[in-house]
């Protein structure tokens, strides 16, 4: 199973608050090659979701392309090739945990790959003995990692989380870090990481997108050279932590003045 | 401690009402005894009781499966509204006419179109009908907006949304659809057992007993149908609390939606308004073609317009419908204003002291399930055959069901409202000025719309059982002569009076919300 490239050309997107017409992208090029691992970084309200909601044809755009695999993203969709996570966990209230992350192949009509399948998720994002747990039962940072579960279940080709760790603590969020680099770079998948976490972004992406404010555009296109599989003691390296200030100095606000 | 303590105040305040009434029906305080004592209905009530069942088990028969009907029809009615939004714009006229229809104005008409068991299941399910309607609705379309990208995420379609979705998150709602419509489907029984000679039933149990002078048998026959509307209010809140767990507030049914027609250009907007308006007629003309029965008895809409405007009888209907509207619509229209006020009043009072209120409620809601034909042959008894009758019964239908959605629209301000005023010095006055009063309009405004029908009903009920005045007098002497094409007219003319006070309720609204 190989990744889907994902690419946005020209597109154009406004909403109407009020009546008027807010730019949101406007004329928004990028290009995620099959296989690759992008981290989009941005002040927040700049249309990140947007992008990721524009990839999965929930939005449409005004102008331009979206392709994904080479086919318009609602078309793809209905091939069960992608896993997504949102800035919230979205769970069915009424659902357990295992009843969750099986939603994915009931939407999509489909059986999990193994009897075991959903056991070794579960297991993945450490929630052992909580199988029949309803989300009012877990703490925020419980229903996020049942989330990136469930976005991992299908084995999509093409996945795209926002903000999926935002909710968790930092050694929490390390740790899914390091799991979902493995899964990553076990199966490929084309990946969209929309995040707030530079370090984050830094460890686990292929390149580093950052957006500029509404509407935006992109101000900074790094690519990351460290080898991979990464350790966890990259997080300490001073090479880490040089390109983590570089991509810092990006977001503040006056990086963007001086780029004009 | 404070909350134990204001419990036992309730308590008080009930025990105190209760021993008031049995005091005041031992001593014949009211109208020379025809408020029995508690005590005195129930002793009657055991003595009798061998005569009751073959009228209650009618009476069960027919609402339960009136419930049934009329909630798989809305179940199903709400599920095609929820996935082609132009389907509701369609039935709107249908389902304005079944929400504001006082129901004994079409029991006739029904009768002569179905056999009497059939017409009164209709009944029932008709009555069960809009409130489930509503209530699922409202549940299948407010899903999280998360959850609905997610599902569309992984290609979930309208089916799957719905099947996944929407079913188990509009659960509670049905539930506390479920709820109202249990009562509503008790009184839709009894008023059809009534309206249509039917053998047995509390109906007709009670309209037996109207003539002998015997009010704490008329008591016990309008508490055992109180009592039958407020097992299946009971029943249907259990089973909400074990399938959904949660402990929904019920009482009040969301008045219909309006619509957000700004996506469709003017001239389809205009064709679905006539079609909307269409609706019911086509309705009506199919129902009969496919019951086929002879024009002579079943009119349709064309036959009801050549009655009134073209047969030779039509200039003498004309006279007796016009004045039975000048009898009718004043009365309907003073009842529902007191009522409301009254309830506006004593939602107020309720609000600054939450004794009182909690006291009332309990008996509010008694009345709300309470099938408001159990209570006309009572306040015949106590206030005799007049217009005051008539006034009484229709302020007393208007007044519960507003009281309850007004206090509930009041326990929804919030507190911190009140204290920013306070903290300026505000009298209570000013409170209620600058505060109470404006958050309460819209929520005036949804108990008017829903006290609107009740109020016609209730008049309705007076005129057709007591003073022998009005529409509902028409029709039951029309009933009596067999004028078909009045009994059908008149039906129509209720319903479309029904909807023009409805319209004009949401002018009102619409004209003092800017």
């Amino acid at each position: 199973m190989q990744g889907l490239p994902l690419s946005f050309t020209g597109v154009k997107k406004a909403f109407q608050i009020k009546g008027q017409a807010l730019p949101v992208l406007d004329g928004l090029d990028l290009n995620c090659p099959a296989g690759s691992f992008t981290a989009l970084l941005g002040p927040s309200g700049c249309g990140k979701s947007t992008l990721l909601r524009l990839a999965l044809g929930l939005e449409l755009a005004d102008a331009g392309t979206i392709l994904a695999g080479n086919e318009n993203p609602a078309a793809m969709r209905k091939t069960g090739a992608v896993g997504v996570a949102f800035q919230d966990a979205a769970l069915l209230p009424w659902r357990n945990v295992e009843d969750n992350i099986l939603l994915p192949f009931e939407v999509l009509g489909r059986q999990p790959d193994s009897p075991d399948h959903i056991g070794e998720l579960i297991r993945l994002v450490g929630l052992e003995g909580f199988e029949k747990a309803r989300p009012a039962e877990l703490s925020g940072g419980m229903r996020q990692r049942v989330a990136i579960a469930r976005s991992l279940a299908t084995r999509p080709r093409l996945l795209l989380m926002d903000e999926p760790f935002g909710a968790l603590d930092l050694i929490l969020r390390r740790q899914m870090n390091l799991e979902l680099q493995r899964i990553w770079s076990a199966a490929r998948p084309t990946t969209l990481l929309i995040t707030h976490g530079v370090d984050e972004a830094v460890y686990l992406a292929d390149r580093v997108i950052v957006l500029s404010n509404r509407p935006a555009g992109i101000l900074a296109n790094i690519a990351i050279p460290f080898e991979r599989p990464r350790a966890p003691a990259l997080f300490r390296d001073p090479e880490f932590h040089k390109l983590c200030d570089e991509i810092s100095a990006w977001l503040e606000p006056q990086a963007e003045a001086s780029s004009r | 401690m404070k909350s134990d303590r204001s419990w036992v105040g309730t308590a008080v305040l009930i025990a105190s009402i209760l021993l008031l009434w049995e005091a005041a029906g031992h001593w014949r305080w009211v109208a020379d005894g025809t408020l029995p004592a508690p005590t005195a209905i129930l002793v009657r009530l055991f003595a009798e009781r061998g005569e009751y069942w073959p009228h209650v088990l009618a009476t069960l028969k027919i609402s339960s499966l009136g419930f049934i009907i009329g909630n798989l029809v809305a179940v199903a009615a709400a599920v095609c509204f929820c996935l082609w939004p132009a389907s509701e714009r369609l039935m709107r006229g249908i389902n304005i006419a079944i929400f504001a229809v006082p129901p004994i104005a079409i029991v006739p008409v029904l009768v002569i179109a179905l056999d009497a068991e059939v017409a009164q299941v209709t009944l029932a399910a008709l009555l069960v009908y809009f409130p489930s309607m509503t209530a699922t609705l409202a549940g299948l379309r407010d899903i999280d907006p998360r959850i609905a990208d997610l599902v569309s995420a992984y290609g979930g379609g309208r089916t799957k949304m719905l099947l996944l979705v929407r079913f188990r998150a509009a659960l509670p709602a049905i539930m506390s659809g479920f709820q109202v419509a249990a009562p509503a489907a008790v009184l839709g029984a009894v008023l059809a057992e009534f309206g249509s000679g039917a053998r047995w039933g509390l109906g007709t149990y009670l309209l037996g007993s109207l003539g002998r002078a015997e009010p704490d048998r008329l008591w016990g026959i309008g508490l055992t149908a109180t009592a039958i509307a407020g097992i299946g209010y009971v029943l249907a809140a259990f089973v909400a609390h074990i399938t959904t767990g949660t402990n929904r507030s019920v009482t009040l049914i969301a008045p219909p939606r309006s619509y957000d027609a700004k996506q469709d250009n003017a001239v389809s907007r205009v064709a679905m308004g006539v079609a909307a308006i269409l609706a019911p007629f086509l309705l009506w003309q199919l129902l009969l073609v496919i019951a086929q029965l002879s024009p002579i008895i079943a009119k349709t809409p064309l036959g009801v317009i050549d009655y009134l405007f073209f047969s030779k009888f039509s200039a003498a209907a004309q006279v007796k419908i016009l004045a039975a509207l000048a009898q009718t619509i004043p009365i309907t229209i003073i009842g529902m204003l007191i009522g409301l006020a009254t309830a506006f009043a004593l939602a107020l009072i309720s609000f600054a002291a939450p004794t009182i209120m909690r006291a009332l409620l309990p008996f509010a809601l008694v009345t709300q399930t309470m099938p408001l034909v159990a209570l006309t042959p009572l306040a015949v008894l106590i206030f005799g055959r007049g217009i005051t009758v008539t006034l009484v019964i229709t302020i007393s239908v208007t007044f519960f069901a507003a009281f309850v959605v007004l206090a509930q629209g009041f326990a929804l301000i919030p507190r911190s409202a009140f204290d920013l005023v306070d903290s300026y010095g505000a009298s209570t006055l000013q409170k209620l000025r600058m505060v109470a009063i404006p958050a309460s309009r819209s929520w005036l405004f949804v108990a008017a719309r829903l006290a609107m029908p009740k109020a016609l009903l209730g008049v309705m009920i007076a005129e057709w059982l007591a003073t022998g005045r009005g529409l509902g007098n028409l029709l039951n002497q029309s009933r009596g002569y067999l004028d078909y094409g009045m009994i059908w007219t008149v039906a129509l003319v209720s319903v479309l009076v029904a909807i023009a006070l409805y319209q004009m309720t949401n002018l009102l609204d619409r004209l003092t919300s800017r």
